[in-house]
């Protein structure tokens, strides 16, 4: 097995830093997932829409703000017609497929980086850069959003471990060492990378 | 001005001494203070310098609309000028000093200016100096040029750092219910109303402490009926934030925040941002920002010892310093009473000059019975003393003119002309300023967005109707049906008063003491024929300073009305602009300064390409190598190296920056077929094609090479530069022009880490990665094949046959994370062959050399024939240009083409961008421009990539000149085909 160097490897420094004596921010890179995009006709919206959320034995995703996700991944819906599916690495062929009446798959391994944002400071922290409201009232567990950090365009749901920060692998080195930059104010942990 | 701190009293921490220096002076003050404050106590009195005269200026105010003690913080690149003395924290290790004046604001060389001043009225730097006679009679600059550098160095405010601002500032974004600017009375009611009913609210407040005109009374009633509004705040989780400033209101209920984070700390913590710049979104905006008391325009008004007179309540009760001994309060309302009583209680001599002459009988005896001496049918002519206060001569209307009276003597002159709203945040949204004659002030007018006014930026004047009106605006932000309640105005009516002066004595009294605008720079301008108060404005610089006319601009209305003969509303006010108080530019820059002043994307092999010596260069938003030097190599040997070592051995180069779109769906081929001049309905799965797609309006857009991958999906690669662009463009036909296609574009640009391998060894190299090396054999993979296969250790990966350097050459994409494994493995293949990893720089030889177009070729202005491509577009379909590429001005045969170029003197160079001119006609734009340039290995001297007028053809054998004026002068050229090294592309075929 040849070995991965994922695109945070050398960004994020492991261990606590700033000036607080607690952590209130905790970042940890989550690594070891694979990650397709479910796209539909006009027509076919339902279809792909439980396709995807069978895949991981979920309900239905064709909630835009909502993610679904069971032990075997999450699905959500990033676009009209597309959905993405999480799963860990090789629980899924690498090669998905769907009907060509029903609509496209594409395999997006290694496209995104994940970063969990958590901690008392954690929404604090997300918004210097997103200008989403994230307050618990408009932005419960479950729920995602595409929104922009730093002009970029990133996915981020909100787990009940946190947040959940899809990045654009060849930006998330820049953006993540703002986020390791601006959240030592709040005192901060990095942890370990952890396989999904 | 005798100030002298006072035993008790005041919301300072008499425990807590801090030290600071003040212009290299080490001075106490306390825990609460304000440096003005702190100042004050201490006896220092001349604390600033005047913009142009050079005059001394002291305290003249309690808050943010000072201007006289604006000062300078900081030392080195922490400089921090034109600071108000009056809203800056003191605190421990802080170091202040005077500006604009040398050696220092209390004996101050440039205050000679003072003896000339009277020539220095509006608009005299222009007049006097531009067109000069009679060395320019009445035209030109150039003299004014000269002066105008001695002029800025003699007038201005504080200097800034020359250096990098070493702070850093953060960016916030917050949403609430309820936004709650001010925290006077009418603020804490509004916030707490509306918290009470369930509304998320944040609170604003630019002061250190929640209270706004609470905080200067001395009841302890008062201070009991805050604490308890600040407790239940707290208690019902209102987001308080201190220290913030709302600088701006913007559309839909937004509000931009700045908040000072560590202004005010003697140890900042390292990872505090100084300062937070928040874009705060609100459902409802309840504006309860106050109001600024203002001067009168008199003769002297500016001298240290002047100062509002509710200033000095706020420095007696909230600072516990008695600003003067020997106070004369003038006024025209009733405002200045509770000042005067409450100086008196502390121990000094008041009197009270009211230019009205009805008071009560009841007000005077209450004043009778403190011992507050009270005059009226009076107001202020002069302020006496030469540096200092000292005294006032007093004045009596008569008619429409004004007579001396009496001299008092005084050591500190308070005045109060009435009081101004602060409307500005409201004013930014469009709202505009409706004249109250009774209380001679703008009172917010008609808001469309949902602003609601409320305190004494409403006109309520007393704390009560403050409070209530907080109460009514918190109703009708939740969008009850609630009628504010009815402001009652003074006890007793104002008396509007703006300029006390004796007609035809020549004198300064100040309208706007931060700029130095006078009385008579106003009727100046209104005699040089400004009658628009925004051509005043603008020829006087009146409220054109850092305060923004918070203190002057209603006198000065007030004295161009008088002039024009009209009312105040006639002559109108200009609106308000953010931001309300100064802001750093660091704030408005945050966290995206240095390496993140734009996003940088990184290649997955990025470090891998650092680890072998790569320096990077920026191309877009991407960092790629840009060579890798040998040590002790330069940047032109090292590139000229490399793309040696490609044409005899073999080079890798990190291509991932490239765009890379997935193309899928049953109409994909048809799609492409429609967007490249080129025919892709009949591509084979396997095979890859190089494409241009133009605009709409026929000139090209963008290249690259589409792989198709099976029968329903395509790998589009663009321009690293135009990847977004095509992504957008492509989405934008899709959903607007053929929505009937079933096709959807993804972008897949970070998902693969991509490498060139060129030159006449890269099969070999190849070959030796790959689990199956007969993937690589020319029968399997000829030019333009796509295969999947496998690297060595199981990587997955796609490898094309294609070639951007004229070289055998193969691109091998592998999903992002195995990019450093796919390095490893074909540098370990290259290097004992003799290879060697190559960068921008070298690729860029490599294409020059070809005459492969890049975006310096393809720059929006080209048509493809143009670029000598015409060829690949396709006589039997339509595609997007196919039509206006025809139009006559793009076919005419005299259009700039694509040529190389060679120096005549084959040791000589040229430079990109240089004018490609006819021999005897150097002038112009001439017949073309050189595009890009190199020394080529392959050819041993110098070459270059251009356009010129009618292409190789028309040039063939003739010299132009190629001509660079700013740089390297004029270089004879020869015009010779862009395809300068293996025009057959035998190479690349091999």
């Amino acid at each position: 097995m040849v070995n991965t160097v994922t695109s945070l490897q050398s960004t994020l420094t492991l261990g606590r830093h700033g000036d607080q004596g607690i952590s209130n921010v905790v970042l940890q890179e989550i690594k070891d997932f694979d990650l397709f995009q479910f796209a539909a006709w006009e027509n076919t919206v339902e279809t792909v829409a439980n396709h995807a959320a069978q895949l991981i034995g979920s309900q239905t995703a064709i909630n835009p703000r909502a993610v679904q996700s069971s032990g075997a991944g999450v699905v959500f819906r990033v676009e009209p017609l597309k959905w993405w599916l999480i799963t860990p690495t090789g629980k899924l062929p690498l090669e998905p497929t769907l009907e060509v009446d029903q609509g496209v798959a594409l395999n997006l391994l290694h496209s995104r980086s994940w970063i969990q944002v958590s901690g008392e400071k954690s929404a604090t922290l997300l918004n210097q850069f997103l200008p989403i409201d994230l307050r618990l009232s408009a932005f419960p567990v479950g729920t995602a959003a595409t929104t922009a950090f730093h002009h970029v365009g990133v996915t981020l749901w909100r787990g009940a471990d946190g947040f959940n920060l899809l990045i654009p692998r060849s930006f998330a080195a820049s953006l993540c060492e703002l986020l390791f930059e601006s959240a030592q104010q709040y005192g901060l942990s990095v942890q370990q990378p952890k396989s999904l | 001005m005798t100030a002298t701190r006072l035993n008790t009293g005041g919301r300072i921490d008499r425990s807590r001494r801090v030290t600071f220096s003040w212009d290299g002076k080490t001075i106490e003050g306390f825990e609460g203070d304000t440096l003005a404050s702190a100042l004050m106590a201490s006896g220092q009195q001349i604390l600033g310098r005047s913009f142009k005269y050079h005059r001394p200026r002291g305290v003249m105010s309690a808050g943010v609309e000072e201007s006289g003690a604006i000062v300078t913080l900081g030392e080195g690149a922490y400089l921090d000028p034109n600071v108000k003395a009056t809203t800056q924290e003191v605190f421990s290790g802080l170091s202040a000093k005077g500006q604009n004046a040398w050696p220092n604001v209390r004996c101050d060389a440039g205050a000679v200016l003072g003896l000339f001043g009277r020539f220095f009225s509006a608009g005299f730097y222009y007049k006097t100096f531009m067109g000069l006679p009679p060395f320019e009679w009445g035209r030109g600059t150039g003299i004014w040029m000269q002066y105008e550098k001695l002029i800025r160095k003699a007038a201005g405010m504080g200097e800034a750092s020359r250096a990098a601002d070493p702070d850093h500032y953060d960016h916030s974004h917050a949403y609430c219910d309820v936004l709650v600017v001010g925290s006077g009375p009418a603020g804490l009611s509004a916030a707490l109303a509306a918290a009470k009913k369930g509304k998320d609210v944040i609170l604003i407040e630019q002061d250190f402490e929640l209270g706004g005109d609470y905080l200067n009374q001395s009841d302890p009633v008062v201070e009991l009926k805050r604490a308890t509004l600040v407790d239940a705040l707290k208690a019902a989780g209102v987001r308080i934030m201190t220290r913030t400033t709302a600088f701006g209101l913007y559309d839909f209920g937004t509000a931009g925040l700045l908040e000072r984070v560590t202004d005010h700390l003697s140890v900042k913590p390292l990872h505090q941002p100084r300062q937070r710049f928040w874009t705060v979104r609100a459902e409802s905006t309840i504006l309860a920002t106050g109001a600024l008391e203002r001067l009168v325009a008199f003769t002297n008004n500016d001298r240290p010892g002047v100062m509002t007179a509710n200033a000095a309540r706020s420095y007696l009760n909230r600072f516990g310093v008695l600003p003067g001994q020997d106070i004369v309060i003038t006024t025209n309302n009733d405002s200045v009473y509770r000042t005067a009583v409450d100086l008196v209680k502390a121990g000094a001599k008041v009197t009270v000059v009211d230019l009205r002459t009805e008071l009560s009988n009841t007000l005077l005896n209450k004043m009778s019975q403190v011992g507050v001496v009270v005059k009226t049918g009076l107001a202020p002519l002069k302020a006496l003393g030469r540096k200092i206060v000292s005294g006032v001569q007093l004045a009596r209307p008569n008619g429409t003119q004004w007579i001396a009276d009496d001299v008092l003597s005084c050591d500190l002159l308070l005045v109060s002309g009435g009081w101004s709203p602060v409307v500005n945040l409201q004013s930014h949204r469009g709202s505009k300023p409706i004249w109250n004659a009774k209380d001679a002030c703008f009172l917010p007018g008609k808001c469309n967005d949902n602003v609601t006014m409320a305190g004494s930026a409403a006109g309520y004047w007393q704390n009560d109707d403050c409070e209530a009106s907080g109460l009514a605006a918190a109703s009708l932000a939740m969008g009850e049906d609630v009628k504010p309640p009815s402001a009652v105005g003074w006890e007793r009516p104002l008396k509007p008063l703006y300029e006390v002066r004796i007609a035809g004595q020549k004198t300064k009294s100040f309208v706007d003491p931060q700029h130095d605008v006078t009385a008579s720079d106003v009727r100046l301008a209104h005699q040089e024929g400004f009658v628009s108060v925004e051509h005043l404005k603008r020829y006087t610089t009146l409220g054109m300073a850092t305060d923004q006319g918070k203190m002057g601009n209603i006198i000065g209305l007030a004295l161009m009305a008088d002039a024009l003969g009209k009312e105040i509303p006639d002559v109108g006010t200009t609106r308000f602009r953010p931001p309300y108080t100064p802001i750093a530019i660091g704030a408005l820059a945050g966290r995206n300064t240095g390496e993140h002043f734009k996003p940088l994307r990184r290649t997955p092999m990025h470090d891998w390409n650092l680890k072998h010596g790569a320096t990077m260069t920026e191309a877009g938003l991407w960092h790629r190598p840009w060579y890798f030097a040998r040590p002790g190599e330069t940047l032109n040997e090292a590139y000229i190296r490399e793309a040696t070592t490609v044409r005899e051995t073999l080079g890798i180069c990190d291509v991932s920056s490239l765009g890379k779109i997935a193309v899928q769906g049953p109409d994909a081929s048809e799609f492409l077929n429609r967007i490249y001049t080129n025919a892709f309905a009949k591509l084979p799965v396997g095979k890859a094609r190089y494409g241009i797609m133009l605009r709409d309006d026929g000139m090209v857009m963008d290249d690259g090479t589409t792989w198709r991958l099976s029968e329903n999906s395509f790998l589009m690669t663009t321009t690293t530069t135009n990847a977004g662009k095509v992504m957008v463009w492509l989405e934008e036909l899709l959903q607007l022009r053929w929505p009937e296609l079933r096709v959807h574009v993804s972008s897949v640009s970070d998902q693969w880490g991509g490498v060139s391998i060129a030159g006449p060894k890269a099969r070999t190299a190849i070959a030796s990665c790959l689990e199956d090396a007969g993937v690589i054999a020319a029968e399997n993979l000829p030019f333009m094949g796509v295969r999947k296969t496998t690297l060595k250790g199981g990587i997955d990966c796609l490898i094309a046959r294609i070639s951007f350097s004229g070289e055998l050459a193969y691109e091998i994409y592998v999903s992002a994370d195995h990019g450093e494994a796919m390095m490893d493995l074909l540098w370990d293949a290259a290097k004992p062959m003799g290879g060697c990893l190559y960068g921008l720089e070298a690729l860029g030889t490599l294409r020059i050399e070809k005459g492969h177009v890049t975006g310096a070729e393809l720059d929006g202005r080209v048509t493809i024939d143009d670029a000598g491509l015409g060829q690949m577009a396709s006589t039997k379909k339509a595609f997007i240009g196919s039509a206006l590429r025809q139009r006559p001005e793009l076919t005419r045969s005299d259009r700039a083409q694509l040529v190389g170029i060679f120096p005549k003197n084959r040791n000589q160079t040229f430079n990109g961008g240089a004018l490609l001119c006819e021999k005897e006609n150097v002038k112009g734009f001439g017949e073309g421009w050189v595009t890009a340039v190199t020394h080529s290995p392959a050819l041993g001297h110098w070459i270059g990539l251009g356009y010129v007028t009618g292409g190789h053809a028309a040039w063939q054998n003739q010299t132009l000149i190629a001509s660079d004026p700013t740089r390297a002068g004029e270089i004879e050229v020869e015009i010779v085909s862009p395809h300068m090294f293996d025009p057959k592309g035998e190479r690349m075929h091999g």
